[in-house]
């Protein structure tokens, strides 16, 4: 015990060290009231759990990280740590950076849709004055893709360029002009290949597939993944009463974001490359940088700038970065790559252009006898992300609803186009969209409210889904609850005036995908964050999460914060360079805020151990009595005993110096042990449900949303302000999808609308308000409780507007996006069927509940308490999909009924539908190189 | 992106920019007029038929007067939306485009706006992967992408809204050049054909548009279509005015626009229809006879059979207020 740190007033030498000041009674007030310490605040108790000593009231069951909440940051709403960077104009996007001596580099892309390339001549173009460095394909022979198993990208075509965009050749020159003017020598001799524009033609033989890939070649088709999955009674869910069919087809789509893509490479003097680049997943580049340019990965550095926006588009390695470094290793001088906003759109990785084939059974009891699913998505020229979102369009689909059986086929073709890939809502998007709007299908046939349909099939906490997803914590049913209060539903469905409508939808996500793209996770954690902290104080976080406007920044400072009881500004991130980053797989599948927040939460708790031993030296009182509060360490049942934090760090680091301390997570084992069963499983899931009221205009098809109500269960919102900003810029981009964005491809099979003009993102006249609604469920596994916020909140809007469309006007949708013109023939068509000239003539749907709606509001009701007992463990029994079909859920399921299936691999029977498009991928025969005998 | 060098002449007055125009025109140079730059630059940019001269018009003081019955040329379309001007040309002003784009662009500039299609506004390289269209071919002779098969007629989209407003108020626009200075009704100005668009030739350019005093009389309303109430171009677009007596209208007038390569003005179906009004009925026959007249194609984000639906739900929506007492 050193001299002079003591704090107990009027004490003086040794006191009694077992926690008591005076013995008897005495009103100690509440915890972190401030002891002596005139700058030290009062704890926010109103934020701290009551199983803790505050007065936070615990909505759900109790949580793992509550003994470290501290009341300092979590839930209060607090702007982004970099939001002043950005909103003063002095953050850094790709475009910003300048390095001296650097030269522009320009791509030269492919005119046609698909060619073999003869020759390529630069001669021309390397004799031009100011040109530096020309590349081509032959500059780099090694091939990348964000997924190891898919590998089929080059840093520039290799013999034969796949759609118009496709990256050929590349210079870098002293001026812009030079560039592009080099770029106009450049001889190329293609030979014109058939193309294939049609996602249909895709799953047919060719005569030269668009891939030629060793193994694992489907036939001499295009089809790059088929997935088939098959769970439950999938023979009886057929004989079901009630029956919806639909066959969707659903425009591909660009992300839209402000930032083009640019990046800046630069081999610094001693020989390392320096790579600048907007990145959602900086650790990627990494790898393929290091495989493309056969160089070790420690003599890379990627550094992320700002940026300006990725929802999924900036999460792939791209060519453009290769050939900055290519161009940069033969000039000796930096690169400058940016991107026009034409090259954006040609790199793509947007959300699949898909046809699904969507069927809802529903049996006489008001239960979902089962969902059959076929999805056949449009790749583009590369697999990116693809052999993922094949497994998505399926696999997410199956909750947060309780369903008798399981029939998935979908296939993923290449096809003559810029490469679709993940974006916001991955692969799981669109198929929701049609199991909703069945849904709504189904309850019109049965006579039942929606609502209450939804409200009575809902799946528990702590329960597993068809497939074998292990769901934590679901605030399902709170968000339907909500949205039915706020919105009125009730006084409102099918009872407003024709032409405005009101419609449901719900959601369902992960929360981090269980399964990493790039690594072993019996080996090495999720993510990893490490702290230091010296004599200022202040603590630094260095991580690998990629900020990319989400706001992973102030999420990881928020958690240190918090378990350290500091203030925001004390926190310092790193997480631009991976010389100085752990390793992070990257911001996408909504993993960032739950593994990493994890992660630094286990990284503060080490620290917090260092400084409250430091503490207990001082005081003398045992570190499970003393409390951090704002700035200081005290004594819990006396605060005015204590000292402060940089006094307790300064006594920490006497020895040592500066403190560090690391943390990581990992996910639990978890899911099934078939083929695919990592696909979709996470360690939690987030739900969400949507209401939207819309306005439609009979006579033009115009479509208007009036207002839309968007719960959603995050677990616990970190920092409300940015979960309602997710909430609502979620809704933009989801109605977006559902009215107006569309890429267009022309009879030719050009993209016809690369510009932000005819690419058609909603702007502030069309945009609704938002009400903004955050259920928190409490994850037992998540940060303080959190779960994922980004992606999920998009999945609702899309068929709550769909369904309101119905609602309002009778006429059901089953093509995206619903653009004026569309939904106008729809409903000439419905009249032309009704015999009615003019469409404001049409019926206005009507609702008259049979006698299941009560029979439903009273399950419902009884789900309801269930769901409660389970919640707060009071009910610890087990529970599987299928218990609400009598099922025991200690038993395999299969053993109780012989109708139950299992099964990833199809028989012939399974496929006897021939009017599936994606089931056609089976009449191929796999193999492991093209040209043998199968 | 880059914009192609070109030379920037600022002449001050209406004499000094034909002589500039003049002149360029007898040494055989190339040249384009610029007012606002809203719709040229961004050509510029894409390297859609750039030249070697550009002739600003900013800097010419007496093209910028605007009262009631006279707009010049270089008003933008931000003022126009707040000037003095007849109730119809300030709401048609105040749909186009975006705030931005108003504060930039004119009136000149908006009716003589080039003709819009897919298959032309693309940048270069897009350009190039369609081997050029007829519209700016390159020098390869390249046929029409939208109608193939002939390689006369350019059937590029004029997506104006001013003009089919200033037509139906019968407004004549003037036009000075190096033969002189002229003036006609407004919708003889245009001339079928994409690329060549209207009457203007070489070095003659819009000074202004004057209204009638009779216009002030005429009521109207104009109706356009497009997806989204900002930025988007008018996928089609109907104006319409009329004069009230004591029996009904004994005055119509019906324009149209965003359809074809020029704006419309539809004398021949608006006096049949005069002939024996009677509101709500003779507005459904006329808006019938306004969709068999004008045919669109597929150049631009709607297809062309909604946009010739739309046109007759626009020309009755145009035409309501003939009838109703407001």
């Amino acid at each position: 015990m050193g001299k002079g740190y003591r704090q107990a007033p009027g004490k003086k030498g040794k006191s009694r060290t077992d926690g008591k000041r005076i013995a008897g009674k005495q009103d100690f007030g509440v915890p972190g009231s401030g002891g002596s310490n005139p700058y030290s605040n009062l704890q926010d108790i109103d934020r701290i759990p009551a199983s803790q000593g505050g007065q936070l009231e615990q909505p759900r069951g109790p949580h793992v990280h509550d003994p470290h909440i501290t009341g300092q940051t979590i839930g209060k709403s607090t702007p982004l740590v970099d939001s002043r960077w950005k909103v003063t104009g002095q953050a850094e996007y790709g475009d910003d950076i300048r390095l001296p001596n650097e030269l522009f580099g320009k791509i030269l892309r492919s005119p046609h849709h698909y060619a073999r390339i003869n020759s390529i001549d630069t001669s021309a173009a390397e004799a031009l004055p100011g040109v530096k460095a020309v590349a081509t394909g032959m500059d780099s022979v090694n091939r990348f893709g964000v997924l190891p198993v898919t590998k089929d990208e080059h840093a520039m075509a290799q013999e034969k360029v796949r759609h118009v965009g496709d990256l050929v050749a590349c210079v870098a020159a002293d001026s812009e002009e030079a560039a592009i003017e080099a770029l106009s020598l450049i001889k190329v001799d293609y030979e014109v290949l058939e193309a294939i524009h049609d996602m249909e033609d895709g799953l047919l033989d060719s005569k030269d597939p668009i891939h030629d890939r060793g193994k694992y070649h489907i036939g001499d088709s295009n089809v790059q993944k088929r997935v088939f999955q098959q769970f439950g009674h999938t023979d009886a869910m057929r004989q079901a009463k009630y029956q919806s069919k639909s066959d969707w087809s659903f425009a591909g789509l660009h992300h839209g974001f402000t930032e083009p893509h640019a990046v800046v490479a630069h081999w610094d003097p001693n020989g390392r490359l320096q790579l600048y680049t907007p990145q959602q997943v900086p650790h990627y580049v990494h790898r393929a940088l290091s495989s493309v340019l056969d160089i070790p990965m420690h003599q890379i550095n990627v550094i992320r700038t700002f940026v300006g926006g990725g929802f999924g588009g900036k999460s792939d390695p791209f060519p453009h970065e290769m050939c900055a470094a290519i161009l940069s290793r033969k000039s000796g001088r930096p690169v400058r790559i940016n991107f026009d906003r034409e090259e954006v759109y040609w790199v793509n990785r947007g959300r699949h252009p898909s046809r699904i084939q969507m069927e809802v059974f529903a049996d006489e009891k008001g239960r979902i006898a089962g969902i059959e699913t076929d999805a056949l998505i449009d790749g583009g020229g590369f697999a990116s992300f693809g052999h993922v979102t094949t497994y998505y369009n399926g696999v997410l689909h199956t909750s947060p609803y309780e369903i008798g059986g399981f029939h998935y086929t979908g296939a993923r073709v290449w096809t003559n186009k810029p490469a679709s890939g993940a974006m916001r809502g991955h692969g799981a998007v669109n198929s929701r969209c049609a199991v909703e709007v069945a849904i709504d299908d189904v309850c019109e046939q049965m006579g039942v409210d929606p609502m209450t349909f939804r409200l009575a099939n809902l799946l528990p906490p702590h329960s597993r889904t068809i497939t074998g997803f292990r769901i934590t914590s679901t605030g399902m049913r709170e968000c339907l609850d909500e949205v039915r209060k706020q919105s009125d539903w009730d006084d409102k469905f099918r009872k407003l005036p024709f032409g405005r409508g009101i419609g449901v939808g719900c959601g369902f996500f992960i929360s981090g995908s269980g399964l990493p793209i790039h690594w072993d996770p019996e080996n090495f954690p999720h993510a990893t964050v490490h702290l230091q902290c010296d004599m200022d104080g202040g603590v630094t976080v260095h991580t690998g999460a990629a900020d990319i406007g989400q706001g992973s920044d102030t999420a990881v400072a928020q958690a240190v914060s918090e378990v350290l009881a500091l203030p925001l500004d004390m926190i310092r991130i790193r997480s631009r360079e991976s010389d100085t980053a752990p390793v992070d797989l990257g911001s996408y599948s909504s993993r960032v805020t739950f593994m990493n927040c994890n992660a630094a939460i286990r990284a503060a708790i080490e620290m917090r151990d260092k400084v409250l031993k430091a503490a207990w030296e001082i005081t003398g009182y045992h570190p499970d009595s003393l409390v951090l509060g704002d700035r200081r360490i005290y004594y819990k049942r006396d605060p005015a005993i204590g000292i402060s934090w940089l006094e307790a760090v300064h006594k920490a680091q006497a020895d040592t110096g500066s403190l560090i301390s690391s943390g990581a997570y990992r996910t639990p084992p978890m899911g099934g042990i078939h083929k695919g069963a990592a696909a979709g499983l996470a360690p939690a899931y987030s739900f969400s449900a949507y209401v939207a009221e819309v306005e439609v205009d009979p006579e033009t098809g115009f479509v208007r949303i009036i207002k839309a109500w968007a719960a959603h269960d995050c677990g616990k919102a970190l920092n409300p302000l940015a979960v309602e900003g997710q909430i609502i810029g979620s809704c933009h981009m989801g109605m977006g999808q559902v009215l107006s964005e569309e890429m267009r491809y022309g009879r030719t099979g050009h993209l016809l609308n690369p510009d932000l003009l005819d690419y058609k993102i909603m702007s502030v006249h069309e945009m609704p308000e938002v009400v903004p609604i955050i259920v928190e469920s409490n994850d037992p596994e998540g940060p303080f409780g959190a779960k994922e916020a980004g992606e999920g909140p998009l999945l609702p809007i899309l068929p709550a507007v769909v369904n309101a469309i119905y609602d309002a006007i009778g006429v059901r949708i089953n093509e995206l996006p619903v653009s004026p013109d569309r939904l106008h023939s729809r409903i000439e068509k419905k009249c032309r069927k009704m015999k009615i000239d003019d469409p404001m003539d049409l019926p206005n749907p009507k609702f008259e509940p049979a006698p299941l709606q009560d029979e439903l509001a009273r399950r419902a009701e009884e789900h309801s308490e269930r769901d409660l007992q389970r919640d707060l463990l009071k009910d610890r029994s087990a529970y599987v999909n299928g218990v609400l079909f009598g099922f025991d859920p200690d038993l395999p399921l299969h053993e109780q009924s012989e109708g139950w299936r299992e099964s990833v691999t199809p028989t012939p029977e399974d496929l006897a539908d021939d009017s599936k498009r994606a089931a056609r991928a089976w009449n191929h025969v796999e193999r492991r190189y093209r040209g043998e005998n199968a | 992106m880059k914009t192609p060098p070109f030379k920037f002449h600022r002449p001050r007055s209406i004499e000094e920019a034909v002589s500039i125009a003049s002149e360029l025109k007898n040494n055989q140079k190339t040249f384009d007029w610029i007012s606002g730059g809203t719709d040229l630059l961004p050509n510029y940019k894409w390297h859609i038929n750039p030249k070697q001269h550009v002739i600003s018009l900013a800097k010419i003081a007496e093209m910028k007067n605007l009262d009631s019955h006279h707009i010049g040329a270089m008003v933008n379309l931000h003022e126009l939306e707040n000037g003095p001007n007849h109730p119809l040309i300030r709401k048609a002003a105040g749909t186009i485009a975006s705030t931005l784009i108003r504060r930039s662009g004119t009136v000149g500039g908006n009716l003589c706006l080039d003709t819009r299609c897919f298959w032309f506004n693309q940048t270069e390289d897009w350009r190039r992967s369609i081997d050029w269209c007829h519209k700016c071919d390159c020098d390869t002779d390249a046929d029409c992408r939208v109608i193939p098969n002939q390689n006369t007629l350019c059937v590029a989209t004029y997506q104006g809204d001013l003009a089919p407003c200033l037509m139906v108020l019968g407004a004549r626009i003037h036009l000075a050049g190096p033969e002189g200075k002229r003036s006609m009704n407004l919708d003889e100005f245009y001339a079928l054909d994409g690329m060549k668009r209207n009457v203007l030739e070489i070095g003659e350019f819009v000074t202004h548009v004057s209204l009638p005093i009779e216009s002030d009389e005429l009521e109207g309303d104009y109706q356009k279509l497009r997806l989204r109430e900002s930025w988007d171009f008018p996928e089609a677009g109907v104006a319409a005015s009329w004069k009230r007596n004591d029996s009904g209208i004994e005055q119509l007038y019906v324009a149209t626009t965003a359809c074809e390569s020029i704006p419309r003005l539809h004398s021949e179906e608006a006096n049949e229809a005069l002939n024996g009004w009677n509101g709500q009925e003779s507005a459904k026959i006329l808006a019938e006879k306004i969709r068999k007249a004008v045919k669109p194609v597929n150049n631009t984000y709607f297809p062309p059979a909604y946009r010739r639906k739309m046109l007759r739900v626009l020309t009755k929506r145009a035409l309501a207020g003939s009838w109703s007492d407001e």
